[in-house]
């Protein structure tokens, strides 16, 4: 009894330190905890088809911002790798007969090897020229999948996947938990020293050369973790969907992708899953009025992009948090004092 | 069979019309100091770039302990033990600056020889405190003025732990005691040995810069450029009393 008491408290303590201490981190504690309870108190099909559909394009967002937010390599045909996992997933399920536990991380690897593919050519080139490159590559798989129909299925695309799970409950789990999971994953890449490799080559290539890393490593490096993720993204909209089409690979899935980066924050990882699980549900819900519904959703992006250039999760850490001027760390706003280091903060 | 530590052959760089380093070949010892100078626009900058991989020569050689280097890329470069600075310092502007000299220290070459340090962190707050800036380690690269952003671009350089160092216009935009302090520095780290948990090999070091009373106080020898070309090569005592030199330098400013 003592030592439950015990351990009871200090993760208590734990809690308060660790969680509490922050409002940031208070919200996203509350935000995870919030997606896990949904299902008692709500189990409406449809509200868990908008969080499943909701968690698995969060990931496939902060994938774009792993590799375009970090390294800076503006990829305008992120759905490439969505509809490589897409379609490879699909074809493994229907023709060899893998359950969807092998074809989304084999999906994956064939978006891994999508990005390699893509990242090579793009190595050399910069700017506008590589925007246009990347923006090139779905459109070549959408034409080579239109001239071999028999195979895939073509304009219809291929349908009858076997589900995620069976049911809307445990496909509602699955998706959430690898959401979360995914997410802090690509969180704590950004925060490694990959991650710094990553930033510095945003900020100057060459000077990142010229102290001695291999750039063209790096960035290959990030195509293909950047592949990885958005491609578990794409294997599970097919086993969820049931259907593989043409529309993995739209140019306005790519464009959704640094739309939902843009609005939560870039360079985050959290902002794309903040923007993705604001954009994507308003967008559903706009469906009562589907002829302004693409107004209305231009208009809000625009304001924002006005008013918080950053980014929503950016602009809102900005007002409810402080940096310390002398060690850096981050306060609640309403501190007056430094909780580390006791500076003023003003 | 000897050869020497570093030697440029014969490199020729054009830009367009303009041939900008033209048929240069000089060599340098182990423990040199080099003073490189010439009035703006004679190709001092652009040979360093050749040197330090950023640019591609149209022809000749670079060796570095005997090994042809011509044409490696920037980073395979610095892991042969060649490092350069840029004379617009290139600073990762939105990074913290200790974050600016962790990158460096993160190349296979600093890790490989830095095993014992076990916080890439404090190595860098070690090349930081070896140029002066270490108090500001935690404050945007993009808040350093200007004479700081050339410190940091030091202490990027040296996080490498190269053999052979390029500095381009290290004093530049320095004022007066700024100036002493950095080319004492300079001579220390020449000296080499270590500085917390940075270690110094004691680089050979081919320094361009205009301030040149500091400079000849610093180099053993000093190459001259004129054109692209090499007009003169010797001590400073040498250099102070060559014709070519006095005309390319003062001549072009009376006349
Ligand atoms: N990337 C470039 N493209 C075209 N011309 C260049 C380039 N870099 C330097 N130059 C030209 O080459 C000449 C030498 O420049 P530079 O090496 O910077 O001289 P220094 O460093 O001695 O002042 C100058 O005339 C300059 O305009
Ligand atoms: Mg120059």
């Amino acid at each position: 009894m003592g030592t439950i008491s015990i351990y009871i408290g200090r993760l208590y303590k734990d809690f308060k330190g660790g969680i509490l201490v922050l409002p940031s981190r208070t919200i996203a504690f509350f935000f995870c905890l919030l997606l896990l309870l949904i299902p008692l108190i709500t189990t409406e099909p449809y509200i868990l088809r908008v969080l499943i559909l909701s968690s698995i394009f969060a990931i496939f967002a902060a994938s774009w911002d792993l590799l375009s937010g970090y390294t800076g390599q503006m990829n305008f045909g992120h759905a490439l790798f969505f509809g490589v996992a897409a379609y490879t997933s699909a074809l493994l399920n229907l023709h060899v007969g893998l359950p969807p536990w092998l074809t989304i991380p084999l999906g994956a690897l064939a978006a891994v090897l999508a990005g390699l593919i893509v990242g090579v050519p793009c190595l050399r080139l910069r700017g506008p020229y590589l925007a246009l490159a990347t923006l090139a590559f779905p459109l070549i798989l959408t034409g080579i999948i239109f001239v071999i129909p028999g195979i895939t299925g073509g304009e219809l695309g291929i349908s009858g996947i076997d589900p995620l799970s069976g049911s809307r409950l445990t496909d509602y789990y699955i998706a959430v938990i690898l959401m979360l999971g995914l997410g802090f994953v690509m969180w704590k890449i950004t925060a490694s020293k990959t991650g710094l490799i990553f930033h510095a080559i945003r900020e100057d290539e060459v000077a990142v050369r010229a102290s001695g890393i291999n750039t063209t490593r790096y960035k290959l490096l990030a195509f293909c973790l950047s592949g990885l993720f958005a491609g578990v993204a794409g294997g599970m909209y097919v086993h969820f969907m049931r259907i593989a089409g043409p529309s993995t690979l739209e140019l306005m899935l790519s464009f959704q992708a640094i739309i939902w980066v843009i609005f939560g924050g870039i360079a985050t990882i959290y902002g794309p899953i903040a923007g993705v699980f604001i954009l994507y549900p308003f967008m559903e819900f706009l469906r009562i009025i589907p002829e302004i519904r693409m107004l209305v959703f231009a208009t809000l992006v625009v304001l924002i992009l006005l008013f918080m250039p950053e980014g929503l999760t950016t602009w809102v850490r900005d007002k409810i948090e402080k940096e310390c001027p002398r060690c850096k760390l981050r306060n609640i706003a309403t501190r007056k004092s430094c909780r580390v280091c006791r500076a003023d903060l003003d | 069979m000897s050869y020497p530590f570093f030697e440029v052959e014969n490199l020729t760089k054009r830009f367009g019309g303009l041939t900008a380093v033209n048929r240069v070949s000089f060599q340098i010892g182990r423990d040199e100091i080099v003073g490189l100078i010439g009035p703006n626009g004679a190709g001092k900058t652009t040979l360093l770039r050749l040197i330090t991989g950023i640019l591609r020569p149209d022809s000749g050689r670079v060796r570095f302990k005997g090994k042809d280097i011509t044409g490696f890329k920037p980073w395979a470069i610095v892991d042969q033990g060649i490092t350069g600075t840029f004379q617009i310092t290139r600073p990762f502007r939105r990074l913290p600056i200790i974050a600016n000299v962790m990158v460096p220290c993160l190349c296979p070459r600093a890790l490989k020889r830095g095993e014992w340090v076990k916080k890439i962190e404090a190595k860098a707050q070690d090349a930081l405190e070896f140029v002066g800036i270490s108090d500001m380690a935690l404050e945007k690269a993009s808040s350093l003025s200007h004479g700081d952003l050339k410190r940091l671009e030091i202490a990027k350089a040296i996080a490498t732990e190269p053999e052979l160092l390029l500095l381009d216009e290290p004093f530049g935009g320095l004022n007066p005691a700024e100036t002493e302090l950095l080319a004492k520095s300079i001579r220390r780290l020449h000296k080499g040995g270590r500085f917390g948990r940075l270690h110094s090999e004691g680089p050979t070091m081919i320094i361009i810069e205009h301030k040149l009373a500091e400079l000849m106080k610093i180099v053993d020898r000093v190459i001259v450029f004129h054109f692209g070309e090499v007009i003169a090569d010797g001590t400073p005592e040498e250099i102070v009393k060559d014709e070519r030199v006095i005309e390319a330098y003062i001549g072009k400013e009376v006349i």
